[in-house]
């Protein structure tokens, strides 16, 4: 019970991470990031390579968040004057692409096959109690992000962000590098999710592309909505109730009588769905009606973006 | 933080650190009269499951046999069955909860190459046997340390089996077509060099798992004009591969493995699509008496090999902890003990548990034979002196041709 | 050489005449309703075991079977629409469609694992007897493909009259283009959303069945096209009815094209960079001189 209990809350601070990224690329920064589990992935595989080629953990985790960072920044300056349903779109494919290129280039990443037996770091020295380090070293980093992340926004660079975040063009007037700052909180939240993806991969030992889907995302969005958009401690606190929600499920489900892994596993699927449909219903005031969060600029978003036709929702106020 | 916040946080972790020793200390002690726990990781769903559900009986038949005879030492042993879903991310969590949580002395099932590929590495790191029923020739090459016994013939030996018996179906020119598993590169280029080595020639494909259309797969294979097609998937895409060759109006002969060429595939395609494809087939030892007394126990007429396999698996861990000296029971015992049981040349041959173990508490050599075959391991792991069966598709039926 | 090109083409015409009918679903609903409507994929599963339990348990005959599809996803579409997305569209913010969107995205995901709950993961094939392909020239095509086509070029004409003839269709046209006037004039949205994201869901439905048939159906069904359906949508123009076809049958196209230079695994990346480059290049799509439902 107790391992259980200590695997349950390393996931927690796993999935705190990457909600902590996208509080920061999202809530903050308003560049919403659908394609976050394809940098899970590409952390993941980073790390996996460059241990089982020899270099010690701390250099495989930091090259895992850069690599991260690096292909985020890449991303987004690719599309960086894509907003709204468009980016998600963008973005959900990319991490697609990676898993495919994760598939098919099995001469790097062993293709579905995977990669097993990734070293888990000091195991052998901890032994027994190697869960619990692993815990502790978790939730740890989800500290260090998280303090650095509040120090971070609540500088001149998180004014200037939510002040892009609120109104790109009344903040480009006002002089703020908005290309810059875009890239600096795209690829940040990109680095987290790559170093979640490192912490990931040698907590499991294994890692395949199957495992990098969509799913977690939605997971991850559920966390974020859950705690509120835009604040880290949302961030944290969503992701453990995101966890409790998906042991409460394995649970209710274990208790139904007759039924198979497969069906255990969509149901859980399916509550974590529908729990995040709800919260998005609960939510009155979508992602940026939060009156602590007072960027100075207080423009209404555009609609019209550069050109692109986008409709003003149907609304059913009639 | 405040002075008392701090006193709180500090009791807390001791209190966690307190409970988590308390537990370790507390299994040790259970492990005197609790019963012994062997692991088996079985695909209960998904695509590699046609065996799974025969699996688990054959496995619990060993633990009723086992146990009703006085058990191990004493103590009576405990299968714990997991579902890998047929696929390797849920094994890995099975292992880890079979070896950090239910300290398992050994793991059997464990089918698919993929699976098995993906657990190894936690089995040997955690000083636990893995049966394993997979064919991949890369799973004895890992550095397990003596951890792995395979019972099943090598991905090598399949293959040197299913090339020269498409050679002397009078084939020149082979083609294969499988999806990615640790053993399809080996496939490809094993029947390849047979091909080659009698005049003729053989390429390969390895496609996605999970499509639902292989046509331009099927084209591609067809464009080089093979007279035969190796298949080399499971049901689900083999059943789909099948039709496909049948829309594209191939003629020519088709051969796969009883993996995926089996009673499921011919229930799940129509006749005219696989009929007179041939399966390679590991034979269990079916003239034995384990073998008859196996089947006649479970109700049927005949049984695969691989769940004879994880009967056996079954056995030769337990045989293996009661021959053990110093009475230790942990994995290395599983290691060190399976081959002073399986293969004695001075043991006295059995092939009843009953009689196997009660030899194997006394001190006595022995000598088990299985369902599944004589268990022979070679000193990486593999099994030696397999039979197999070549059977082909009649009318919606496998018939068997031939035994070798 | 020449051989192959031209059996790709074919293949890629198979396809993009599949893909057009989610494609057409995806544009109609954006179209009136403003957002991007992701479970379009799930309906499409929808459709499809709606017509395979038609047409394994009841043994209905092909246009039944259809019929049977199209209400099924329809109907399902309207359910889910009312029940998980209007609440959200209703706080109209401008955020609002790019919310709807990740809903719609968690709404497919949920109905994809209650197909996994109730029918299991494995592949489920119709009833029809199996065939040899067709042989026109050189080029290889199936008979139920071939069907297939013929039934998505007649649906697609049909809707191109429904929009043009019908009061209801010029009803839907007018809300697209201007929701106050559409009011105005007396027309309901409310029931027009509706009636929209039935026929556009319908249509991906019976585009599943007809998938199905020739193939399969699994939970993911939808889901492993939703790429490719976009593609077609966004390449057309996103709010142009005969775009979406256009756009479809070129994705197909050049997806299947692809399949000389690219590796089979890499096809739904050619979908991805033609979404990345029109949306950049050409954010109104290869029609972008249409503009509503108007042809």
């Amino acid at each position: 019970m107790i391992s259980y209990l200590v695997f349950a809350g390393t996931i927690a601070g796993f999935y705190a991470l990457l909600s902590l990224g996208l509080v920061m690329t999202w809530g903050q920064g308003g560049m919403v990031n659908l394609g976050l589990v394809g940098f899970v992935g590409l952390g993941a595989y980073a790390s996996a390579l460059l241990s089982a080629a020899g270099a010690p953990i701390w250099l495989d985790w930091s090259a895992a968040a850069v690599l991260s960072g690096a292909v985020g920044v890449a991303l987004c300056f690719v599309v960086r004057n894509l907003r709204g349903d468009y980016l998600a779109i963008v973005t959900l494919g990319f991490a697609e692409i990676l898993r495919l290129a994760e598939t098919n280039e099995k001469w790097l990443t062993n293709g579905s096959d995977g990669i097993s037996g990734i070293v888990a770091p000091l195991k052998g020295y901890f032994g027994d109690w190697f869960a619990l380090f692993y815990l502790l070293l978790t939730w740890t980093l989800v500290a260090v992000a998280a303090f650095f992340l509040n120090w971070l926004l609540r500088s001149p660079f998180g004014r200037a962000l939510r002040a892009v975040r609120d109104d790109e063009q009344v903040a480009a007037v006002a002089g703020k590098s908005v290309l810059r700052l875009k890239l600096q909180a795209f690829g940040l939240g990109a680095a987290l999710s790559g170093l979640a993806g490192a912490l990931y991969a040698h907590l499991t030992s294994f890692i395949a592309p199957d495992v990098f889907i969509v799913q977690l995302t939605i997971y991850i969005f559920l966390a974020v909505a859950a705690g509120g958009y835009t604040r880290l401690a949302g961030a944290v606190v969503g992701s453990i109730a995101l966890v409790a929600l998906l042991e409460v499920t394995r649970f209710v489900a274990a208790v139904i009588p007759g039924l198979d892994a497969v069906q255990v596993a969509s149901l859980r699927e399916f509550a974590i769905a529908v729990s995040l449909i709800v919260v998005m219903q609960l939510r009155p005031d979508g992602a940026f009606g939060l009156t602590n969060e007072r960027s100075g600029f207080r423009g209404s978003r555009p609609i019209q973006d550069l050109g692109q036709r986008q409709k003003a929702v149907l609304d059913d106020a009639s | 933080m405040s002075k008392i916040d701090r006193r709180n946080l500090l009791r807390a972790g001791l209190g966690a650190g307190g409970l988590m020793l308390s537990s370790n200390l507390s299994s040790s002690w259970a492990q005197q009269n609790d019963p012994i726990q062997i692991g088996l990781i079985i695909p209960l769903t998904g695509a590699t499951s046609q065996f799974g559900a025969t699996m688990g009986q054959a496995a619990k038949i060993a633990e009723t046999e086992i146990n009703s005879a006085g058990g191990v030492r004493g103590r009576p042993i405990q299968i714990v069955i997991e579902d890998d879903q047929s696929n390797p991310e849920a094994a890995v969590r099975a292992a880890h909860k079979l070896i950090d949580v239910d300290k398992v002395v050994a793991i059997g099932g464990s089918y698919a190459s993929a699976v098995t590929s993906a657990i190894a590495p936690l089995c040997w790191e955690g000083r636990t046997v893995l049966f394993t029923s997979s064919g991949a020739d890369s799973i004895t090459k890992l550095p397990h340390q003596g951890y792995i016994f395979r019972t099943s013939p090598t991905v090598t030996l399949q293959g040197t089996r299913v090339g020269d018996f498409a050679v002397k179906l009078g084939a020149k020119k082979m083609f294969f077509l499988g999806p990615q598993t640790p053993f399809a590169q080996s496939y490809i280029d094993i029947i390849s060099s047979i091909f080659k080595a009698a005049g003729g020639s053989g390429s390969g494909l390895i496609y996605e798992d999970k499509k639902a259309s292989y046509r331009s797969e099927v084209d591609q294979a067809l464009k080089e004009s093979p007279d035969v097609i190796v298949l080399g998937g499971y049901v689900p895409d083999t059943s789909v591969v099948l039709k496909d060759l049948y829309r594209a109006g191939f003629s020519g002969k088709k051969v796969g493995f009883s993996f995926g060429i089996n009673d499921a595939l011919t229930k799940a395609v129509p006749a005219e699509a696989s009929n007179g494809a041939y399966s390679l087939v590991p034979s269990a030892s079916e003239n034995s008496e384990a073998y008859k007394h196996l089947v006649e126990k479970m109700k049927l007429s005949h049984l695969d090999s691989y769940s004879c396999q994880v009967y056996d698996h079954v056995v030769l861990a337990s045989l293996a902890l009661a021959h053990a000296p110093s009475g230790k029971v942990d994995g290395t015992a599983v290691r060190d003990n399976v081959r002073a049981i399986s293969q004695d040349s001075e043991g006295k041959r059995t092939d009843d548990v009953v009689d196997a173990l009660k030899l194997a508490a006394s001190g006595a050599h022995v000598n088990y034979d299985g369902p599944s075959g004589a268990l022979e391991f070679a000193d990486n792991g593999d099994v030696k002196g397999v039979f197999f069966r070549y059977e082909q598709v009649e009318e919606g039926k496998l018939v068997v041709r031939k035994v070798g | 050489m020449l051989t192959d090109v031209l059996q790709y083409l074919v293949n890629g015409l198979i396809v993009g005449a599949l893909i057009a009918l989610p494609a057409l679903g995806l544009t109609l609903i954006f179209s009136v309703l403003g957002f991007v409507n992701f479970s379009i994929a799930a309906q499409l599963t929808a459709g499809a075991y709606a017509g395979w339990l038609a047409n394994t348990l009841l043994h209905l005959p092909l246009i039944a079977v259809l019929i049977c599809s199209f209400v099924v996803a329809g109907a399902l579409g309207v359910v889910t629409d009312r029940i998980a997305l209007a609440p959200i569209r209703r706080k109209s913010t401008s955020q609002t469609p790019l919310m709807v969107a990740i809903a719609s995205i968690a709404l497919n995901m949920a109905l994809e694992n209650a197909y996994r709950f109730y029918f299991g993961s494995g592949l489920n094939s119709f009833d029809m007897p199996i065939a040899r392909d067709m042989k026109i020239g050189a080029v290889r095509i199936g008979r139920q493909q071939l069907h297939n086509l013929e039934i998505a070029i007649g649906l697609a004409v049909l809707l191109a009259l429904f929009f043009s003839l019908t009061r209801i269709g010029k009803a839907m046209r007018a809300v697209a283009d201007n929701v106050d006037l559409a009011r105005l004039k007396g027309i309901e949205p409310v029931r027009l959303a509706n009636l929209a994201t039935f026929i556009g869901m319908g249509l991906a439905g019976i585009g599943g069945a007809l998938l199905a048939i020739d193939t399969s159906v699994d939970p993911s069904t939808g889901s492993r096209l939703i790429l490719l359906i976009f593609a077609g949508s966004v390449v057309g123009g996103l709010t142009s009815l005969p775009g979406a076809v256009v756009g479809a049958l070129s994705m197909g196209m050049i997806g299947e094209l692809g399949l000389l230079v690219l590796p089979p695994v890499y096809q739904s990346l050619t979908a991805f960079v033609a979404i990345l480059v029109t949306l950049l290049a050409r954010p109104g799509g290869i029609f972008s001189g249409a503009t509503g439902v108007r042809r």
